[in-house]
């Protein structure tokens, strides 16, 4: 008690000193995060914002010729069929991949947050893809998708069942994309649920039990809602990544075939980096921005309902 | 400390002196593995026999030359030279930042007549040259001699027209159940430039004379892409799958590039040939053409005559002589082609590439244009839709040219 009183006198004082030290500190603190705004400016915004002003140009990026456009690159891009194509594509397999990992995430987190033998094991190979080189595993994939040598086909064929053409056929090509864009993304969602599932307080459960709540009951209203906040995240998290998927389609279609898988990061690296269309690609990307950003407003929005809706 | 100034003068002012004197080139490449080894000796060669010029070699990965190039250009730290994909030059010579060439070959050995043709056509901008090639390959047919023997087919004597390919493969197909042919149908620039022999074979062309827009929708075209069509519904000899059948032995014939000679050897376990592609009765040989040229940037006269040295140097037959030997390359020039040295070599260590060699007149260019890739896309694009069936062979390469038109304005 003695202690206390002395304490309270001197955070009493102490507040103009801790006002005047924290602006004295300004310029140490700016020092530090120079590195930090350096890089970002130099590496993000710059580039970030002088693409947003080479969108209005019509440039190959060597010419020393670069007309100024105005919006027609933005016209010529909405009116575009190749853009509205990629757009549903890349829709289909934002949604898709997200749900699919998303439930197959929670599955194996709830499994594994079981006393199984060898869970560390488990819970190592799921996560192994997550760290695995996207190129290379595209790599692989692509031979395991081979229609006749394929390990998957010829795995189909010995239960009897005759596999697509996968990467060759159109109405396959996209599914087996979202097929590697899941196998990759399901060990990082499992990862965030486990650790969700640890704060599970286990009185929760104890209660519902007593209650007589069955397993899927206390599945459906302790576990659910209380990995709603992760799901969330998950949600959003996944839904960027998908949004720029390019590396898995360019190492395994190439777009193709018929632009079936022609996401719209590899229409935008096909029209910045094999056309020299750095004006045209450069409006690609803000629509892409501003796509992902209205995507993720929306999810705010809903998850804020959401959260007001169960209070 | 003073016993040692005179010493430390001397060495700086021998430095600044040699410095002064010796040139130092920076040359920008893509040749890896023992090509790059080959250029190295190269140039350790003509250091030796030109003192105090020093070729600083650097390898950039092919995939990422040009965009490289396009970011040393726009920020002005361009190398002395240096060589890329032919495709890439009508994109490179828009850049102002090359050096016209003109002058230097007018008074120079090089001999322009001794050049194929094929390679010339790149590097032209507004009447001007500012690239030599170097270095070409082509595409010609292989063939599985063991399926040939299988089938009961002569395994040493390939199919000459596409009748006879059509005539080869339904036997191969009947009698061993493999593919007789292998297409390229995954789209892209593999599958346009394949398409493109089959279109120049029927006599017709990509663009029309003046490169001012598509011509592949001409008879000659549709009559092309119906062979395709048919060679996969009509005869049943070809599918659509991934690339790599010929390779693994479940495709009989298969049209593909001059450095699969070094390849296919290390990767196959059968026996194989190789011929000039096959032509249809009453039309043309052909192949198309790959390869890489060679330019210098704009920097002061004396870096850009010391370069230019170099090139000349390095397209002199006894060089490009001992350059194809070393990497595989098919010949640039005549006198290369016919160099007794390099057909004694050919017949020895490389039989295969002969009818690569032998078919270097008759290689073809694609369109030295600037939105070439995007046409190219958009032509590959319009075939595969005519091998899914999607479309008829006329119809696909009219939407084709459509789509294509507003390209080349």
């Amino acid at each position: 008690m003695t202690l206390s009183r002395p304490q309270v006198h001197n955070e009493g004082r102490a507040k103009r000193p801790t006002f005047m030290r924290t602006f004295k500190n300004l310029p140490i603190a700016l020092f530090f995060l120079l590195p930090t705004v350096v890089i970002l400016g130099t590496f993000n915004f710059y580039p970030a914002l002088y693409s947003l002003y080479l969108s209005f140009f019509e440039w190959n990026g060597v010419s020393p010729k670069r007309p100024f456009v105005g919006l027609d690159n933005y016209q010529r891009l909405f009116s575009s069929s190749e853009f509205w194509n990629s757009l549903q594509v890349t829709v289909i397999y934002a949604a898709a991949m997200t749900v699919a990992a998303l439930a197959l995430g929670m599955i194996v987190a709830v499994l594994l947050n079981q006393d199984i033998r060898g869970r560390a094991l488990y819970r190592a190979l799921y996560f192994l893809p997550v760290i695995t080189p996207t190129v290379a595993a595209g790599v692989v994939w692509k031979y395991l998708f081979d229609p006749s040598q394929g390990v998957i086909n010829r795995f189909l064929a010995g239960s009897g069942i005759t596999g697509p053409s996968w990467l060759t056929d159109p109405s396959w090509a996209l599914v087996a994309i979202v097929i590697v864009g899941v196998w990759k993304r399901v060990g990082f969602n499992m990862v965030v649920y486990l650790a969700a599932l640890q704060g599970v307080p286990r009185i929760y459960y104890e209660a519902a039990q007593l209650d007589g709540a069955s397993p899927w009951q206390r599945f459906r209203f302790v576990t659910l809602p209380l990995l709603a906040p992760s799901t969330f995240f998950l949600t959003v998290t996944a839904l960027i990544d998908a949004f720029q998927v390019f590396d898995l389609v360019y190492v395994m279609t190439q777009g193709g075939p018929l632009k079936s898988t022609d996401v719209i990061g590899y229409y935008l690296y096909r029209y910045g980096f094999r056309y020299y269309e750095l004006g045209f690609a450069s409006a690609i990307a803000y629509v892409m921005f501003a796509l992902i950003f209205v995507v993720t407003l929306i999810q705010f929005r809903l998850s804020r309902g959401g959260a007001q809706g169960e209070n | 400390m003073r016993k040692y100034t005179p010493t430390f003068l001397a060495v700086i002012l021998f430095s600044v002196f040699s410095l002064s004197l010796a040139q130092k080139l920076t040359f920008w490449h893509y040749w890896d593995g023992a090509n790059g080894q080959v250029l190295q000796n190269l140039i350790d060669q003509y250091q030796e026999e030109n003192p105090g010029i020093t070729i600083e070699a650097v390898f950039v990965p092919g995939s990422e030359l040009v965009s490289k190039l396009q970011t040393a250009i726009a920020g002005r730290q361009t190398p002395t030279m240096a060589i890329s994909d032919l495709v890439a030059m009508p994109f490179l010579t828009s850049s102002g930042a090359l050096v016209a060439l003109d002058d230097y070959i007018s008074e120079s050995n090089v001999d322009m007549s001794d050049y194929f043709a094929g390679p010339l056509v790149y590097g032209l901008r507004d009447g001007k040259r500012y690239s030599l090639p170097v270095s070409a390959s082509n595409l010609a047919l292989f063939w599985n001699k063991a399926i040939f023997a299988e089938a009961g087919l002569d395994p040493d004597t390939p199919p000459e027209t596409w009748e006879e390919l059509v005539e080869m493969a339904q036997i191969i197909k009947e009698k061993t159940g493999k593919w007789g042919y292998e297409l390229f149908t995954q789209g892209g620039e593999g599958t346009s430039w394949q398409w493109q022999v089959f279109l120049w074979n029927k006599g017709g062309d990509v663009l029309s004379g003046d490169l001012s827009s598509p011509a592949f929708n001409s008879e000659a075209g549709f009559e092309a892409l119906q062979f395709w069509v048919d060679l996969i519904d009509e005869y049943e000899v070809s599918t659509v799958a991934p690339w790599g059948l010929f390779g693994r032995g479940e495709a009989a014939m298969v049209m593909d590039g001059s450095w699969m000679t070094q390849f296919f050897p290390m990767q196959v376990n059968f026996e194989l040939g190789s011929a000039v592609f096959p032509y249809p009765e009453g039309g043309e040989i052909a192949t198309n053409m790959g390869g890489e040229q060679i330019f210098i940037f704009n920097t002061d006269p004396e870096t850009q005559q010391a370069a230019w040295n170099f090139i000349e140097w390095f397209s002199s037959t006894p060089v490009q002589v001992e350059w194809d030997r070393g990497t595989g390359f098919i010949p640039i020039k005549e006198s290369v082609a016919n160099d007794s040295t390099y057909i004694a070599w050919v017949k020895n260590a490389r039989p295969l590439l002969l009818p690569f060699v032998e078919s270097m007149p008759y290689a073809n260019p694609r369109p030295p244009v600037t939105k070439y890739p995007q046409i190219s896309d958009t032509l590959a694009n319009y075939i595969v839709e005519a091998l899914y069936g999607r479309m008829s062979p006329q119809e696909a390469l009219n939407t084709a040219a459509q789509e294509a038109a507003p390209l080349l304005r």
